[in-house]
């Protein structure tokens, strides 16, 4: 596992902790980067403009139309003054009709504006929702499995809709309100410029001020919103092994346990978003206040300058004046909000980037190539390994298995037969040694041609949501019904499948929780038969299954392994029998590995289990722990 | 309710329309509300309370114009300025109290809602899970509360602002020039009936956008926990596919959103802009024949600014009050649900 995993994995609560006991103590503030905060969030946002880059045109076109935007902003008030200068106290009532006209036109081409831009900006803000969480879908589909042993499905959900969300609340507003802010304010500063520079001057008084406070409330508010996004990560966990979990949670009364641990953490979420309530209740206020009491200094000074210096600003002016003012607080109004919606979006968007970041750890060698498997020959040559490293899971592995062969691979609980049998596909890469198929390292292979050609049965059962066909032709989706009905047969399913009343269209749950569990494991034998693949790699747990049914699943292992090298963690001791080899593995070393019948002469562990039927009690303990694996 | 599980199923959540009453919705709110209405009634009152005292600043601009700079009277200023930073300072103070109030009662009130769907997830029936997709169950407790949390924060106390103000706004209209008043306000009934027509569009579109997001959040949580039968499947490409295709109908659903929630401002702002220059008609023929003076006007102008700003916001928060109200819908509708099989008293349980 790389250092960035670890580094990750130091923050995150472990899916495999036990249910209801959340450590908590990880959330605390302390344990958080905190320090590199405003730097993180500004290269998030160098990130995201990476993002705008096939979208420039569009971005333009909003920058442009804030411009046309900034000038009609400005026509509205203008011409009000206008019409108190010279129509009410000049008594130019002719003017009256083409001032107001200009006024309706100005502000209908306001709206017309505003319309184009949030439309424009709403548009590619979807679509780049769409590119960021393609990104980060894709490169979550090409993580390892150790990456998805440490983390919970809930939270990376959580990362790619509610973080996403906070991203695309900031996109569809940010250009348009920016450039809006910047031209606007430029366009009241050219206007009240060209009629009193003083007044102007003094119109800019509470801006250095506005500057500090909005970067106080962004500095302090910051890190309560980074902790608010990963508390609703977990709060998401734990909704997510309480739905999963749920039979497993039955079974041990662990409710009350759970519902404590989710109140504790939305208790500190709570607290926290208080927290950052405070904040945001004592500086968000500010600025405009400042603005307004900026007002009352531009009426003394007009009233001052008509009447003590004898100046010629009319009273249309000073009105001008004193309404720029309080437009002045419009774009900061809305800067200031979009600086409240950057706060919330950076802190998912970090979250999101912090995922794709993790490197993948199994990938191509640059010489890869397409190997075709002829014979199925497999050999592991000094395989030491271990998920952290200096814990290792399997200790110098050594041992040939000749083509066609079936190996049955016995140990306790632990001992390492999952990790042994997962290392061939390579779903996690070696510490040191090396593993052949047809005397070829696999990692001479490429990855998907490696995978193509070995065939897997999960431990965990797992059904897609979809037709039984779309489930058993998921290795090859333009496999025909006729090579469907083959395997099902093969597994012993298909008699079951027929006598649903929607037959092979059949559709099954997301978990497939309406099939059995002997059915669903039948089908996913199904699923690796179809590939046809010449070596089978086969974690077979066992359910809760009557007599009928193991018997069953025996024959389809049974069928399923003909002509084919097949790995076997056997869970049956009739499985065992019928094998050709038997690897036993204790604490991650081999410590038996033979024909049956000679290991039955040798007197050791194999023959101990045999005897004493040890064997039937390994499933039993095996289940509780797959359940509780989910 | 829809059905006996709720409206788990996606074809069925889709095409959803909103059944319950808001008033039913909004009573249901009120219930998680009750422990901090302490907090709760001190908001209200600081909201109230600020927006006279927003509403007071146009009236003090009218005082100076009229009383203090047309007549040259810079006397005048020694109380003028005084009152006025005390009612800027006060509208500050009144801000603070409400922010901090309404965040208190809104992250509290949002929070026992999800501790409820909890307990309630834990004791309704295995069946129910069975029938739904995780993600979609998923996505209550989270996204939905977060939409409401959202509304409860920030929507809440904008509409209460917003109605006061523009109630205040009008109230002060009527008292500085009753004709003008209602010129300025002979807008208003056009105004309401082209929002509500809206406010009918955005709803559908609010809930397809919403319940198209859940579909992407389910795909991604079955995508996500069968990975590992992808990867050893070789079958990443085919079912990003089928997540692009998922995700490009969610963009067409926001498309629609997208359109209706962009034409609401400038819809107001022509409306607004039409009162304006009713104002300014009527208004420059009253001052030059002597009955209203110039800083009437001016303050016209201004409250008309300031029950047009607060409509605008307004009906932008209507969009989240349609969203917050869907939200609520499906999470309440999540807790009515029938519990099928009642757990046995914990004590008379056998333990493993």
């Amino acid at each position: 596992m790389s250092a960035e995993i670890r580094e990750y994995l130091r923050v995150k609560i472990s899916m495999s902790a036990e249910l209801g006991e959340i450590p908590i103590m990880k959330l605390q503030p302390d344990s958080l980067k905190t320090t590199k905060s405003f730097a993180q969030s500004v290269s998030a946002f160098k990130r995201l403009i990476g993002y705008h880059r096939g979208y420039i045109a569009y971005v333009i076109v909003i920058i442009v139309l804030s411009i046309i935007r900034s000038y009609l902003f400005t026509l509205e008030p203008l011409y009000t003054s206008l019409i108190i200068d010279r129509v009410i106290v000049g008594g130019n009532y002719d003017l009256l009709i083409g001032y107001l006209m200009i006024i309706f036109a100005a502000g209908s081409g306001f709206a017309l504006v505003n319309f184009l831009v949030a439309t424009i900006n709403g548009l590619i803000s979807q679509y780049m929702v769409r590119d960021i969480r393609l990104g980060y879908y894709s490169s979550l589909q090409s993580k390892s499995y150790s990456f998805y042993d440490s983390v919970s499905v809930g939270d990376l959900v959580s990362r790619a809709t509610m973080d996403l969300q906070t991203a695309d609340s900031f996109l569809r507003v940010w250009v348009g309100t920016v450039a809006n802010a910047i031209f606007s304010l430029i366009m009241i500063f050219v206007t009240i410029y060209s009629i009193s520079s003083t007044m102007t001057l003094i119109s800019l008084l509470p801006m250095p001020f506005i500057f500090y406070f909005t970067t106080r409330l962004w500095v302090r508010t910051m890190q309560l919103f980074r902790i608010m996004q990963l508390i609703l990560g977990k709060l998401s966990t734990y909704i997510q092994q309480n739905i999963l979990g749920m039979k497993t949670v039955r079974i041990f009364r662990r409710e009350k346990d759970l519902l404590n641990g989710f109140k504790k953490l939305e208790q500190m979420f709570v607290d926290t978003a208080i927290k950052a309530g405070k904040i945001q209740s004592i500086y968000m206020p500010l600025s405009p206040t400042l603005l307004t009491l900026g007002i009352a200094v531009v009426y003394v000074y007009s009233a001052y300058s008509i009447a003590a210096l004898g100046l010629t600003l009319t009273i249309g002016d000073i009105i001008l004046f004193a309404r720029f003012m309080i437009r002045l607080t419009f774009p900061l109004r809305e800067l200031s909000m979009l600086l409240g919606t950057w706060l919330n979006a950076s802190a998912g968007l970090e979250r999101v980037f912090e995922i794709m970041d993790i490197p993948r750890s199994v990938q191509d060698l640059p010489d890869a190539k397409d190997i075709t498997i002829k014979e199925g020959k497999v050999e592991f040559r000094g395989v030491n390994f271990g998920y952290v490293k200096d814990r290792p899971i399997l200790k110098d592995i050594s041992f040939t298995v000749s083509p066609g062969e079936k190996i049955a691979i016995l140990g306790e609980t632990g001992s390492g037969k999952t990790s042994l049998i997962y290392l061939i596909p390579r779903f996690y890469d070696l510490n040191s040694g090396s593993i052949l198929i047809d005397d070829v390292d696999l990692r001479d292979f490429k990855l998907t041609c490696l995978r193509k050609q070995t065939g897997v049965v999960l431990q965990d059962v797992f059904l897609f949501s979809g037709t039984i066909k779309d489930n058993i032709a998921f290795g090859r989706p333009n496999a025909s019904l006729d090579e469907v009905v083959k395997v099902a047969s093969a597994a012993k399913i298909r008699d079951y499948i027929e006598s649903l009343p929607d037959g092979y269209d059949t559709m099954v749950g997301e978990r497939g929780v309406t099939l059995s569990g002997g059915q669903r494991q039948r089908i996913t034998i199904a699923r690796a038969l179809l590939t046809d693949p010449k070596i089978l790699i086969m974690d077979d747990s066992l359910s809760f299954v009557d007599a009928k049914t193991e018997q069953a699943i025996q024959s389809a292992v049974e069928e399923a392994m003909k002509g084919r090298t097949t790995f076997i963690i056997a869970q049956r001791l009739s499985t065992v029998k019928n094998a050709d080899k038997i690897l036993v593995l204790r604490d991650g070393a081999v410590v038996e590995f033979g024909r049956p019948e000679e290991l039955m002469l040798r007197n050791g562990t194999y023959r101990r289990i045999y005897e004493t039927q040890f064997l039937d009690k390994v499933p039993l303990k095996g289940i509780v722990e797959s359940e509780d694996d989910r | 309710m829809s059905s006996q599980y709720g409206a788990f199923s996606t074809k069925q959540e889709e095409g959803k329309k909103r059944i319950i009453p808001d008033r039913i919705l909004i009573r249901q709110v009120y219930d998680y509300i009750r422990p901090f209405r302490r907090n709760f009634f001190i908001g209200i009152m600081a909201i109230v309370l600020g927006s006279l005292t927003g509403l007071a600043a146009p009236y003090m601009h009218k005082v100076a114009i009229d009383q203090i700079i047309l007549p040259g009277n810079l006397s005048g200023f020694i109380w003028w300025i005084p009152i006025f930073v005390t009612v800027v300072l006060v509208n500050y103070f009144l801000q603070y109290v409400q922010i901090f109030q309404m965040r208190i009662v809104g992250e509290n009130a949002v929070a026992r809602m999800r501790d409820e769907i909890m307990e309630k997830l834990q004791v309704i029936s295995l069946r129910y899970f069975s029938e739904g997709e995780i993600g979609r169950i998923l996505s209550r407790p989270i996204n939905d509360a977060n939409t409401i949390r959202i509304f409860l924060r920030i929507g809440f106390t904008s509409v209460l602002l917003d109605t006061s103000s523009i109630i205040g706004a009008f109230l002060i209209m009527f008292f500085l020039d009753l004709r003008l008043s209602v010129a300025a306000l002979s807008i208003l009934p056009v105004a309401m009936v082209v929002v509500w027509y809206l406010g009918r569009y955005s709803r559908s579109a609010y809930r397809k956008a919403l319940s198209t997001l859940g579909g992407l959040t389910a795909r991604m949580q079955e995508d996500f926990s069968g990975i590992k039968v992808t990867q050893a499947f070789v079958q990443e490409s085919s079912a990003r596919e089928g997540f692009e295709k998922k995700q490009n109908e969610v963009i067409n659903a926001n498309k629609r959103a997208i359109l209706i929630s962009a034409s609401y401002q400038p819809i107001v702002i022509v409306l607004r802009i039409i009162g304006s220059v009713i104002i300014l008609w009527y208004g420059s023929s009253f001052v030059v024949s002597g009955i209203m003076t110039i800083g009437t006007l001016v303050a016209f102008t201004e409250y008309q600014f300031a029950y047009f700003m607060p409509l605008v916001d307004l009906i932008a928060m209507y969009d989240q009050y349609q969203s917050a109200m869907a939200a609520i819908e499906r999470l309440f509708d999540l807790v009515d649900t029938k519990v099928e099989v009642v757990e046995a008293p914990l004590e008379r349980k056998i333990e493993l």
